[in-house]
């Protein structure tokens, strides 16, 4: 019986040889912008993202955010809208914070945009360790499972569960870049003790990962190396390492979302033990090839992504695009422990033709052992 | 100021260490010793913020100790502004006009290009996210910057640089503007294909190119 490329991904995440070089293509900011623009090609007006990717040839790659709900105790919730901002205030015991987030179907991510973050000051630390203290997630899988349905063999449904380490979600998601920068330099005990609080929170997300039937989940990523080489030592590595030999002991992959800058992190990432590096960005969007990444992680890591985003859009010829997709082929030769993805999805000026361009120079050449 | 026994190299490296309470206490103390605010920013602040730069260039900085260092300028120049605003010296290397273009709402890397260039010593407006190229052009009027920056983060706005540098022209204003580009999907590549000045890669780059583009 034919593999799958469902199966296929799983083996190359997994370090196993496979017949063909795997492809998980993700077209979601292409696909939800002329969604919201009304203007998918006629061919592929109400089609959902598995079947056009189907129709390209192209093997699938579904991200999926959550699989549970979020409860708070002793807290009220109160939420305002007012299109397309939404401001949503945390009443506790021990004082409020709010959150604005702004958020547009006309922009193809279709992520709500942090506006106002928690933390405005150090006043607010009291409410936040109250909030991380009191936060009861409840496992919750059903739209997950909907869409690995949706999928099916063809592909993977990717669920960022946790989706962040303790301190990037502080980072991201309680102050934002520069405030954590200052308050880790001009209040470390208390960035400390948050970190300590929120570890909690994510191990509640990493047990109801661990119970669930989700293969591949992603646990941190969105890093640059300028902004995050400083604190990826301290509280990055030894964290992915806890994870990741938790989640192998329940039979879980782990993976990390790469689409920044990885230059300076390149050494420091082999220590975490992360089984798949996703979403791989190489030269022209960063300032590393695909060669230079290959060498250094050798055979330890499987990396997925290799063409950029940018490489899909107009300003680069068809030609270029062959041929930076062929010169991709040579650098990952013999092409073990590779699925060829982007980097990190097809922008919505992207040509969608180029994802089954991809599928056809794969079917041509990449057959593994790649000879090209 | 000759006769003085201020010590640069001690502002210069609470600058560096991005201290920001040292470095308004030895502004203060150089005002009383009678140096003058002009060298205090030049000799003291810029020369800081100019070995951060280094430093970050040679990858033994990183963002952090940049953005910490930026504030250190930025709150010692703060002591210094009502005495700076009434002196006929320049005191800033440049002007720059800066946004995130029309229909991207991301301004973190926006937002540590203008601390970045703030606290080397450009005076900088920030106009914000999601600006029309139609604001940027209103803007180029208004403040005749030397340098114009736009940023993107994503690849479905990078074409809204593009229609910036396309409204300049109309406006016939291209040629009184250096236009700098830069975000997570914008490469050199990219610059040159839509007709930017310059593209940098992140805030270390910006401060060099800035200063390459007004000759500083």
């Amino acid at each position: 019986m034919a593999i799958t490329e469902k199966q296929r991904i799983l083996a190359a995440a997994r370090k196993q040889a496979v017949d063909k070089l795997p492809f998980g293509a993700r077209i979601d900011v292409w696909y939800n912008y002329h969604s919201g623009h009304d203007t998918l090609p006629d061919k592929y007006r109400g089609w959902n993202i598995p079947d056009i990717l189907r129709d390209q040839g192209a093997g699938i790659e579904l991200r999926h955010s959550n699989i549970w709900k979020v409860e708070y105790r002793n807290t009220e919730v109160a939420v305002r809208e007012d299109p397309p901002f939404t401001t949503t205030e945390y009443r506790t015991p021990k004082g409020t914070v709010s959150v604005k987030t702004m958020f547009t179907p006309q922009e193809g991510p279709w992520i709500p945009y942090e506006l106002e973050l928690p933390l405005k000051s150090a006043d607010d630390y009291p409410v936040i360790e109250y909030l991380l203290e009191n936060t009861v997630l409840v496992s919750y899988l059903d739209d997950y499972l909907k869409k690995v349905e949706t999928v099916g063999e063809d592909g993977i449904v990717i669920c960022s569960a946790p989706e962040y380490s303790p301190m990037q979600e502080i980072m991201r998601k309680i102050m934002g870049y520069e405030m954590f920068f200052y308050e880790l330099n001009d209040h470390p005990s208390k960035v400390e003790h948050l970190y300590e609080l929120m570890k909690g929170l994510v191990w509640q997300k990493l047990k109801i990962l661990a119970e669930s039937p989700v293969e591949l989940p992603m646990v941190c990523g969105n890093w640059s190396d300028d902004i995050h080489t400083p604190v990826f030592r301290k509280y990055f590595v030894p964290w992915l390492q806890e994870v990741g030999e938790f989640l192998h002991s329940k039979g879980k992959l782990t993976l990390v979302h790469i689409d920044g800058e990885m230059k300076r992190l390149i050494p420091m990432f082999l220590e975490t033990g992360i089984d798949v590096a996703e979403a791989w960005s190489p030269a022209p969007m960063t300032s590393v090839t695909t060669a230079e990444l290959r060498k250094a992680w050798g055979d330890k890591v499987t990396i997925w992504g290799g063409v950029p985003a940018i490489l899909f859009e107009p300003q680069y010829s068809d030609e270029e695009f062959d041929a930076y997709v062929k010169h991709l082929l040579q650098e990952i030769a013999p092409g073990y422990n590779f699925i060829v993805g982007m980097g990190d999805n097809l922008a919505f000026d992207g040509k969608i033709e180029r994802v089954g361009r991809i599928a056809e120079l794969i079917d041509k050449y990449a057959r593994l052992p790649i000879e090209i | 100021m000759a006769g003085s026994m201020f010590s640069y190299s001690t502002l210069i490296q609470a600058v560096v260490t991005g201290n920001y309470i040292k470095s308004v206490e030895l502004v203060n103390e150089a005002l009383k010793e009678g140096v003058s605010p002009q060298d205090i920013v030049s000799l003291g602040l810029q020369a800081g913020m100019r070995t951060v730069g280094d430093k970050f260039s040679a990858g033994d900085f990183f963002v952090p100790e940049m953005l910490l260092a930026a504030r250190a300028v930025t709150k010692a120049t703060e002591v210094l502004q009502p005495l700076l605003s009434t002196s006929d010296m320049p005191t800033t290397l440049g002007r720059v006009v800066i946004g995130t273009v029309f229909g991207d709402i991301h301004d973190i890397g926006k937002n540590l290009v203008t601390m970045f260039l703030r606290g080397a010593g450009f005076e900088v407006f920030d106009l914000g996210m999601n600006i029309p190229a139609d604001s940027f052009v209103k803007a180029v009027k208004e403040h005749n910057p030397d340098i114009l920056g736009l940023s993107a983060l994503l690849t479905t706005t990078m074409s809204s640089m593009g229609d910036t540098l396309k409204a300049l022209e109309v406006a016939e204003l291209r040629s009184r503007v250096k236009v700098i580009v830069g975000g997570a999907p914008v490469t050199q590549h990219f610059a040159e294909h839509i007709g930017a000045d310059g593209y940098g890669a992140d805030g270390g780059s910006a401060i060099r190119l800035c200063r390459n583009l007004v000759g500083k």
